[in-house]
């Protein structure tokens, strides 16, 4: 390869490197709010929020690693049958380029760590005052909610907006998976074992609840809508449910 | 025992008896035999209004079968033989190492590394075959909702099955043929350190297929290959064939491990340092060390999963003082390092790939080794992000979301290598290449999205549903079996001396590249959309996505059987390649094709690393 196609080639992937980064972006920026269920919970919004982050920082990385296989597909290829001579260029070692590879990587994942990290915290956290406490019970193949303070049960889900909620999960047959798509948390439901979840839903509407734990022959069907709705048509809800359920 | 140098020139001992009669016919009528003994046994002395009845009659018939199948195979004979002081004379080794034995070699007890390499082909082949028709049916299923192309209860079998046979296909894909091939060559070796062990290892692997295929037949069984407590107390027998299938397995996968270590330790020739392996044998030893590390946990997981059904130890049921939790634990002490058993040597073969075919050494050799290793370690520290969501432990979310995520800096030194060594090639664009670039492209994917599946804020919302699974099929289809593919198209010639069919091999490469793409994409755009994995049926607004993933999926069987017939007619019409059509340097090339029974006639001796591609050496 002569000297003066060099310089020529590298900025050829360069372009292609800054075109596919712009493209892995784009998608970032709007793929994922678009494609998943609407955000009903600031789990949810820290969810989305961190699949953003993260493929705002990949799409570089991926674009450089396309962008140097794009360039060695269009310019350091060797077609026919006959055998290519050795490259001119023998290199086996480059400790500027690897040293620097491994920085990058590690200060990359070091940024991810922290950020997730904080999420985490940020996930984990965040329970109000005075939480609703939501006992759910999963079992071939219903859910089950039952209000504690109150004799309600019930198969849908109704939760009032802007107040924290406990969940309370456990199984009885066998484990199920316990998620509320909009609200971006889940954990198992377990027998003989109660797993605790919480969530503050801050958007009225309504949503689903699927089982994510494969649960025997129904386990696609084990699905229940689930309303977010004002406090005081909750407070309505709960006492119209009781009065029902006592009758 | 094979190592001494001079040549037999004896010609093979006439007669044997029985013992040299027996062949796969001869170990399926054992394994049957001693099945149904197992079965009578069981059935005559037990009680059956027990609860566990049906449980222990299968597990008797189960380990009837797999006794019964070495008997028949002959992997008893020589142990038996040692055992009474008649062990095996120089004219027996030579006779089990299939001298002159044609092509009825392939269907015995045969000890030669080569001949259990290319049984390992047809293995792989065979069970890749088996779970892709499985994978065609779910998607069949799937094309659109509320399809009943199967029922509920026949699908959910198909989607552990599936798994089962899948997983099993890649653990043996790349490290079953070429670490039994090629390993030993290129060390300089006359065969593996224990021939007898590496039939034994195949021949195992074969009784257990059989076992697992049984799944199928007798009830199936439909709780996720992962097979989960308490839910697997649900199952019918098909659990126990299953349990006993992996215990069987890993029997396998722990011989011929324990073997690739041995032979790349002991039997390398005169000057081959371990600085100058060639970077296959490093990945090689290094998956079959974590194999080693990771597989005891399988058998082990299964083993008490047998025990609770047969003898109701209650190890993981709740109500008798056990718990599921140590199950999915022990589960995936052994499931995330064996993504990297399956991934390792993939990797490691393309290393070799994108040497040969840029006509380059491995760029940077050491850190090669060193992302490989470390892989390896880290992958047993990262077990529980497979249980982020099950409750069990959540202090310990944190860290294992670090151990997890410290995994992108050796899988990120892949990268460096395959594009160090790429840069400013001169690479020859040929199937093993073209394999190469698609694994780049998918590999970056894989990656990516596992970074996503590491967090745990991001993992409360995707876990469990259809973006885990296109994740691990990115791995699995996109990179394993693309790096597996290469692999094939690579060492082909030497193995038949024929190239694998080029036009057939590209038609395939590009249907079975864009199918991934298409298939799996959509994929990850149901998961995001919040569809839940192993559904039998889905609402309509998963509907697009799970069309283009149907359809994708066809693409990849088509290009698979395009696959298959270019390997079946290349194998005796293909364009002869001769001993070295690469002009590779490493010692597999520079003995003749196919290569002689113990491979050299004089052991070679080493100077350097196969990599120094100078004018002189291509010439060869």
């Amino acid at each position: 390869m002569a000297t003066t196609n060099k310089k020529e080639s590298l900025r050829g992937m360069f372009f292609m490197w800054a075109l596919l980064t712009a493209i892995g972006l784009v998608i970032s920026v709007y793929a994922p709010s678009r494609l998943m269920p609407r955000s009903m919970s600031d789990n949810m919004h820290l969810t989305i929020l961190t699949i953003i982050v993260f493929s705002v920082a990949a799409a570089p990385v991926a674009a450089g690693v396309y962008a140097v296989a794009l360039h060695a597909l269009r310019h350091w290829i060797h077609r026919g049958d006959d055998v290519p001579a050795p490259a001119s260029e023998q290199t086996r070692e480059h400790a500027t380029l690897t040293v620097s590879w491994v920085l990058a990587s590690t200060l990359l994942t070091v940024f991810l760590l922290i950020w997730g990290l904080g999420a985490l915290a940020v996930d984990n956290g965040g329970n109000g005052a005075n939480p609703l406490v939501v006992n759910v019970t999963g079992q071939q193949w219903l859910w089950t909610f039952s209000y504690p303070g109150s004799n309600v049960q019930s198969p849908t889900l109704v939760l009032p907006e802007g107040r924290t909620v406990d969940f309370h999960i456990t199984a009885l047959d066998v484990t199920h998976g316990f998620w509320i798509a909009n609200m971006g948390v889940q954990v198992d439901a377990n027998v003989g074992t109660t797993t605790e979840l919480h969530t503050t839903p801050n958007q009225l509407g309504q949503f689903d609840v699927r089982c994510t734990q494969f649960c025997g022959l129904n386990h696609a069907f084990m699905v229940t809508t689930g309303t977010v709705v004002t406090p005081a048509q909750f407070s309505t809800w709960l006492a119209t449910q009781a009065k029902a359920q006592k009758a | 025992m094979t190592t001494t140098l001079e040549h037999a020139t004896q010609a093979p001992a006439k007669g044997g008896g029985l013992a040299r009669r027996q062949n796969f016919i001869t170990a399926m009528i054992g394994g049957v035999v001693f099945a149904w003994l197992g079965w009578f046994l069981a059935h005559h002395f037990l009680d059956s209004s027990s609860r566990s009845y049906s449980d222990l009659v299968t597990t008797s018939l189960t380990i009837g079968w797999i006794f019964g199948f070495w008997l028949g195979i002959g992997a008893l004979n020589g142990p038996g033989r040692w055992l009474i002081g008649a062990d095996h004379t120089r004219a027996d080794d030579l006779y089990y190492a299939g001298e002159n034995q044609g092509r009825a070699r392939y269907w015995k007890y045969c000890t030669d590394h080569k001949v259990v390499g290319v049984q390992y082909i047809v293995m792989t082949a065979v069970l890749l075959g088996a779970g892709g028709i499985l994978a065609m049916a779910i998607r069949t299923e799937l094309i659109v909702p509320g399809n009943h192309f199967v029922n509920q209860q026949i699908y959910n079998g198909f989607v552990a099955v599936h798994g089962m046979l899948m997983i099993l296909a890649l653990i043996v894909a790349v490290a079953g043929p070429w670490a039994n091939f090629v390993v030993p060559i290129m060390c300089g070796a006359r065969d593996m350190a224990f021939p007898r062990l590496n039939a034994l290892s195949l021949w195992t692997l074969v009784g257990a297929a059989g076992l697992l295929l049984s799944v199928l037949a007798v009830g199936s069984l439909t709780m996720g290959w992962v097979v989960l407590a308490p839910i697997s107390d649900q199952a019918g027998i098909g659990m126990d064939f299953f349990a006993m299938s992996i215990v069987v397995f890993t029997v396998s996968t722990t011989v011929a491990g324990v073997n690739t270590i041995c032979t790349v330790m002991t039997m390398r020739t005169k000057g081959m340092t371990l600085a100058r392996l060639p970077i296959f044998v490093w990945g090689s030893m290094i998956a079959a060390a974590l194999g080693l590390y990771a597989f005891p946990y399988f058998s082990l997981v299964e083993a008490q999963t047998l025990m609770d059904r047969n003898f109701s130890t209650s190890f993981f049921v709740a109500g008798g003082g056990g718990t599921g939790w140590l199950q999915a634990n022990l589960f995936w002490l052994m499931g995330h390092p064996e993504v990297y058993v399956i991934l390792i040597p993939a990797v490691a073969a393309l290393f070799e790939i994108a040497s040969v075919m840029s006509r380059k050494p491995v760029f940077s050799y050491r850190t090669a080794i060193a992302g490989m290793t470390g892989l390896a370690a880290l992958s047993i520290l990262v077990w529980a992000h497979h249980m982020f969501t099950t409750g069990w432990a959540p202090t310990l979310g944190g860290p294992f979301m670090l151990t997890t995520e410290l995994i992108s800096i050796p899988t990120g030194l892949f990268f460096l290598v395959i594009i160090g060594t790429l840069w400013r090639g001169n690479i020859w664009m040929k199937q093993p290449t073209l394999w190469l670039f698609g694994f780049i492209f998918n590999f970056i994917i894989a990656g990516i999205t596992g970074i996503y599946l590491s967090d745990i804020p991001i993992d409360n919302q995707l876990h469990g549903t259809m973006f885990v699974t296109a994740h691990f099929h990115y791995v699995f289809v996109g990179s394993v079996l693309f790096g597996a593919i290469a692999a094939l198209a690579f060492w082909y010639p030497k193995v038949t001396g024929r190239f694998l069919d080029e036009t057939m091999g590209r038609i395939s490469f590009w249907l079975v590249f864009l199918g991934v793409q298409v298939t799996f994409l959509s994929m990850f755009i149901s998961g995001l959309k919040g569809m839940p994995r192993r559904y039998s049926s889905y609402s309509l607004i998963f509907e697009h996505a799970n069309v283009l993933t149907t359809l994708g999926a066809y693409m990849i069987m088509a290009g698979m059987l395009v696959l298959l017939g270019a390997v079946v007619r290349s194998w005796s019409h293909g364009e002869p390649a001769g001993p070295n059509p690469w002009h590779a340097n490493s010692l597999e090339w520079l003995v003749p094709t196919p290569p002689p029974l113990e491979n050299f006639d004089v052991l070679p001796v080493i100077t350097e690393d196969p990599y120094n591609y100078r004018e002189e050496l291509v010439q060869a």
